[in-house]
């Protein structure tokens, strides 16, 4: 799997990343970087996670998006996971699998309706 | 059935994680699960890998068609000879989670699968075995909710 797959894409003032269907470790770890230096560096309230072509997610691509929505939190944005399929979500769900505060939407288009409707964090919304 | 009907797959690297789910994905989709089996039968694969790589380095994964008494399905051994699992009933038990990834996570595995046997002995190594089921006959899906054991 090569790292140029990924790309961030700044949408208005949301990140959108989308995810490779079978992403190796080394894959995710990149992802997270890329999506944490691109929240510093641009002015950002939130970040889709297109996770639609999404074949598999096991224990250590769960604990990096649960640990990167952490950090997208502390920096002061929102994370939507889109488009989950169901039998990724069947599976997560058995294996045992959460995504900490990750919000969720059933598509891209959701996510963005979801995240331009919250108001700012720091807004007196949590 | 003209895919690989059994095979053996040296675990050695991260980037062996990867090619044990790609195999795993073409053999039991080649068998004709559906993709929710399939999904759930590579996400067992992927986490039972990461454990042979994660704490005993390197190992096995083998492949193989069932055609028996039981039924028609798809059994995956882990083989290493790491640490081992000093309580294996305790590794069963612990943890419903397994996001933090700190757990063998075998509890989750077990829930994905039909079947799983875990064979461990400290200092020498761990042999984890799963089945999934194609196809159960009748005889064996009334007499047990899961594997008779393996010897």
């Amino acid at each position: 799997m090569a790292h140029e797959d990924i790309s961030v894409i700044r949408l208005r003032d949301l990140l959108l990343v989308t995810v490779p269907p079978d992403p190796d470790d080394q894959t995710i770890s990149v992802l997270q970087e890329r999506v944490l230096d691109a929240m510093a560096r641009q002015d950002c309230r939130g970040l889709v996670l297109d996770i639609s072509t999404v074949q598999i997610l096991d224990s250590f691509f769960a604990r990096t998006v649960a640990e990167t929505v952490q950090m997208v939190s502390l920096m002061g944005g929102r994370t939507v996971l889109a488009g989950m399929r169901a039998s990724v979500a069947i599976t997560a769900t058995q294996l045992g699998l959460t995504m900490g505060k990750a919000l969720t939407a059933l598509d891209v288009d959701r996510a963005f309706d979801l995240l331009g409707a919250l108001p700012p964090k720091g807004d007196g919304y949590e | 059935m003209n895919d690989i009907p059994e095979g053996e797959l040296r675990i050695e690297s991260e980037n062996d994680i990867v090619a044990a789910r790609k195999v795993v994905r073409r053999t039991a989709t080649a068998m004709g699960f559906g993709i929710t089996d399939v999904t759930r039968i590579v996400t067992a694969a992927s986490e039972l890998s990461r454990n042979v790589y994660q704490y005993a380095h390197f190992g096995t994964m083998r492949w193989r068609f069932l055609n028996e008494e039981a039924g028609v399905g798809l059994e995956l051994v882990f083989e290493d000879s790491g640490p081992g699992i000093s309580d294996i009933g305790e590794a069963m038990r612990a943890g419903f989670s397994t996001s933090r990834g700190l757990g063998l996570g075998l509890p989750g595995v077990k829930r994905l699968m039909d079947a799983m046997t875990v064979q461990s002995q400290v200092g020498r190594g761990t042999t984890v075995k799963v089945r999934k089921w194609l196809r159960r006959s009748y005889a064996a899906a009334i007499t047990s909710g899961g594997d008779p054991p393996q010897g």
